[in-house]
Formats: structure tokens, C-alpha cells, sequence
């Protein structure tokens, strides 16, 4: 037993121990950072899926931001209003309210859409989108491979059996990451619209009625019957297609009654009880009927117009 | 003269980075490797603080060990947990000093820099750089500071580019025809053993 090693061994740990302990003591006095505990209640509170909606890379910077007072308390589209009124708590401010926003899809072809060509490749609108601009004949429709329903991180967007993304607005939080995620979604293809928005329009077409109505059957034919009906002056074409203004829109539901081909639709959250509460569960969903059969009563209708 | 050590450091940057590549002709720090390897951004993150965090590690544990473990000769068997003390010691000293002065830097290496602390790879290179061919064979050899730096750096920059084409080629199977049984971590294992053919095929280039 060589005692001599022990004791070096003994010195030399405890040296390197003492010296690191002497170095980090210093450092924790010298490189003190106060943190406001306000930022940790104000990160608990929030939604925490760093969806990037508010324009801060995540949560934290989000919390951060509150507390510095940079943004908004009701900043966090993504929490609505139970999360703006537990932050206002946090931040002692008086609560306000916040106009939620939702996903809109602005399309409603789907499977009866004509397609360009046949498509066999990843199964990813943008992998479609960066093959000849996609397989569909419409430059402003919906592909239907589902980016979105997998960007999402509120699990809102499933797709249904007309191939479309149908968002559970429930669930919806307005964080933009399906638009971001969409090829088209700078178009116009998904855009936010208030929660309470009561109808949509399912087209994002700006193509010639004409050409638009040859490649998908359920395209805004731009008859301007919505727009002559509305009471509250709240539906418009422009450039050939149907846009709601929504500051006006009273959710009468007069131009879903009155749209030839079914394009116009029940959306909103709140708006119509009676609305199934989800985007895009209009007429049309449950019986919906497969391409072939579409394309031919669309051909049989368009000379009786 | 001059020519003969460019010529001999070179050679030891890319037998360290690349022939000897640590994760994948000796496989240390596999947890890294496979654990933030499954997005680009991370990797690029990790590979960052590693390159960062290795340089310094093995500074100063060469320094601990010329000043204070080789003369008193305990060093042998006290090399891990003094090497781990200064590692860890070292890394939370970083730590405080980022988060001060310079935040948006300790923002994006927050998580990585508590992980690294124990991360066997910082200590296989620390210990390496200490006593050169400790994993393979005994070589009466011990590196200058200079050589220790750029072998720790040849180290660091393999362990990186490992990482980062491991996490490309893991980003592009999330997305290609794997068979059900073999889908997500079954399949990176089999591309990573394929990858570290590659490395291995490496060996006995330029004489290293």
C-alpha cells in the first residue's frame, strides 16, 4: 500500500475540486442574471407548442417579450382568450379581449377537381407542387396530400373523403403554421379569417369562369347571385371570385342558399349554432360524390346555365 | 522544417476528423449522435457547441494534467474523475459567462451545453489529448499544447460532420419507402452502420 500515492491522489482531486468550486462561486456572483419571475408564470400559461404565431421563435421568447412588455399580452393568438386573461393576471393588467382568428381553406375541388397528370411520387404537397406546379389543373386548388394536417400542431386539420383539409375550428388555434406549410398557402389556398367568420367561400380561383368551371365542377363561377343577394353588402367579386368581408357579414346564410354550384359555405365558430362545428362541412360533405360522377352532372348542368 | 509540421498537423486534423472519426470508426457519443440527429437544425446546434465545448474541455484538462496529475504521477488512474470535475466545472462556468454577456449565443446553445457535460466523447478526447493512442495502443508520445488544440479540433469538426450527414440522410428516410418494421430508429441504426463503412474504409489512408 503506497500511502504516498493516496495522499497526491487525495491533494490533487481536492485541488482541482477546490479550485473549480472557488471559480464557479465567483462566477455565479460576478455573472449574475436576475430573471423575472413574472417570465416563468407567463411561459407556464401559455400554450407552450412554440408554434411561432406571435413572430417569437418560441414560447419562452414569447413570455420574455410579455414581460418586457415588447408585445402585447394578448399576443398569443395561438392561446385566445383564456391564456390572455391568466397572462393579464400574471402581468396585473386589466384583461382585454382578443379576436381570434381560424384557418380557412379557400377550395372546395378536392377529389372532383380534374388533375393534370397522374401523380406517383412522395406524398406531399410540395413535393407535387415542385413537379410541373402539381398535378392539379387548377393553379389555385388544394392538393390534397395533407401538409397541413401534418404541420399542424393543434392536431385541427384532418383530411375527409373529398381529399380536403377540413379544419375542427374547436380546435383551432390561428397560428398560420398550415399556411406557412401550404405551396399555396401565400396564394390565398388557407388564410386566416375571424373565429366568427359565418360563411366561406371555397374557391381561390382567379382563373376565366370558364376555364376554372372545365377543371373542377365546385369552383365560385363568379354569377355575382351572392353578392346581389346579401343584406348586409358583406360578399363581393372581385376579380372574379367571391370575397366575404367579414367586418360586415352578418352570418345570414342567404348566399349558401342562393350559390349555384355549393361553393359557399358554413363555416365559423360561433356564428350559426346550427353550423356543424367544423370548416367545410357543408352541403355537400357526407354523400360526397366521387370524381366521374361530379364531372358528368357538371357537363350535363353547364348548358342549361 | 516549417513545411514538415504544416505537413504532420495536417495529418492529424484529418486522421482525427476523419480516419479516426469518433463516432463512427470508434463509436463514442453514439447517445448524441442518434438522440438530436433527427432534425438538421439541432445537429448543426449540437455539432456548434460541441466543436466549442471540446476545444475548451481539452485545454483544460491538458493544462490540469502537465501541471498538476502527470508530476505528481496519480494521473493514470485519477484521469476520469478529475478530467469530469474540470469538465463539468468548466461547462458551468461557460455556462453563466454566456447567459451574461453574450445571451443570444447562450439562447441557442442552452440545451446543448448541460448535455455535453458528460458526454462520453469530450472525455475520450480530453483523455486522448493527454495521452495519445490511450484507446488504441500505448505510444510513448505526448502532444504540445499547439498539436493537442488542432487534434481536438480534428476531433470536434469529425464529430460534427458525422452528425450533421447522419441527421441529412435521417432527415431524407423520414420520407422515403421504409418497410414498416424497419421505420424510425431500426432504419437510422442500419444508415449509420452503412455510414461508418464508409469511415472505416478510411483507415490505413496516408498512414494513419
Amino acid at each position: 500500500m503506497e500511502f504516498e500515492l493516496v495522499i497526491k491522489a487525495i491533494v490533487a482531486l481536492s485541488a482541482i475540486g477546490l479550485v473549480a468550486s472557488a471559480m464557479l462561486a465567483a462566477a455565479s456572483r460576478r455573472f449574475h442574471v436576475e430573471v423575472d419571475p413574472r417570465v416563468e408564470n407567463v411561459l407556464s400559461a401559455l400554450p407552450g407548442a412554440n408554434c411561432g404565431a406571435c413572430g417569437n421563435p418560441s414560447c419562452f421568447g414569447a413570455a420574455e417579450a410579455i414581460v418586457e412588455e415588447k408585445i402585447p399580452i394578448t399576443s398569443c393568438t395561438a392561446g385566445g382568450q383564456t391564456v390572455a386573461d391568466e397572462v393579464a393576471g400574471i402581468m396585473g393588467v386589466e384583461p382585454c379581449a382578443v379576436a381570434a382568428i381560424v384557418s380557412m381553406r379557400h377550395c372546395g375541388g378536392g377529389r372532383a377537381a380534374s388533375k393534370a397528370y397522374d401523380y406517383s411520387g412522395l406524398l406531399s404537397c410540395i413535393a407535387v407542387a415542385r413537379l410541373a406546379g402539381g398535378d392539379l389543373t387548377c393553379p389555385y386548388g388544394c392538393f390534397g396530400y395533407g401538409d397541413c394536417a401534418r404541420a399542424c400542431p393543434f392536431s385541427a386539420i384532418t383530411m375527409d373523403d373529398r381529399n380536403l383539409p377540413v379544419v375542427d375550428l374547436e380546435k383551432c388555434t390561428g397560428c398560420e403554421v398550415c399556411v406557412a406549410e401550404c405551396p399555396r398557402g401565400q396564394a390565398g389556398l388557407l388564410a386566416m379569417a375571424p373565429a366568427e367568420g359565418a360563411v366561406a367561400v371555397r374557391c381561390n380561383s382567379h382563373d376565366k369562369a370558364k376555364a376554372r368551371k372545365a377543371y373542377c365542377p365546385m369552383c365560385c363561377i363568379a354569377c355575382k347571385k351572392c353578392e346581389k343577394v346579401c343584406p348586409a353588402d358583406a360578399i363581393h367579386v372581385i376579380d372574379l371570385l367571391a370575397i366575404v368581408d367579414y367586418e360586415k357579414c352578418t352570418g345570414c346564410g342567404q348566399c349558401v342558399a342562393v350559390c349555384p354550384p355549393e361553393c359557399i359555405d358554413l363555416a365559423g365558430r360561433d356564428a350559426i349554432e346550427s353550423a356543424v362545428r367544423l370548416d367545410g362541412r357543408g352541403p355537400k360533405v357526407d354523400g360526397f360524390v366521387p370524381r366521374e360522377v361530379v364531372a358528368e352532372e357538371s357537363t350535363e348542368e353547364a348548358p342549361a346555365e | 522544417m516549417m513545411g514538415e509540421t504544416l505537413r504532420n498537423l495536417a495529418l492529424l486534423f484529418i486522421g482525427a476528423a476523419l480516419v479516426n472519426n469518433i463516432l463512427l470508426t470508434r463509436f463514442i457519443g453514439l447517445c448524441p449522435f442518434f438522440g438530436v440527429s433527427g432534425a438538421m437544425e439541432t445537429s448543426v446546434g449540437m455539432a456548434g457547441a460541441v466543436v466549442f465545448v471540446m476545444t475548451l474541455a481539452s485545454s483544460a484538462t491538458w493544462v490540469f494534467w502537465n501541471a498538476l496529475l502527470s508530476p505528481l504521477g496519480v494521473g493514470d488512474f485519477l484521469y476520469i474523475p478529475a478530467f469530469i470535475l474540470v469538465i463539468a466545472a468548466l461547462v458551468q462556468f461557460v455556462e453563466m459567462y454566456l447567459r451574461k454577456a453574450i445571451p443570444t449565443l447562450y439562447r441557442a446553445m442552452g440545451i446543448y451545453l448541460p448535455l455535453i457535460t458528460t458526454n462520453c466523447a469530450v472525455l475520450a478526447t480530453a483523455t486522448e489529448a493527454v495521452k495519445p493512442g490511450f484507446f488504441k495502443m500505448n505510444i510513448a508520445y505526448s502532444f504540445g499544447f499547439f498539436e493537442m488544440l488542432v487534434y481536438t479540433v480534428g476531433v470536434a469538426v469529425g464529430f460534427g460532420f458525422a452528425l450533421i450527414t447522419f441527421a441529412a440522410l435521417r432527415e431524407r428516410l423520414e420520407v422515403a419507402p421504409v418497410p414498416g418494421i424497419l421505420k424510425g430508429s431500426p432504419m437510422a441504426f442500419v444508415t449509420a452502420g452503412l455510414l461508418s463503412l464508409g469511415y472505416v474504409g478510411l483507415s490505413g489512408m496516408f498512414g494513419l
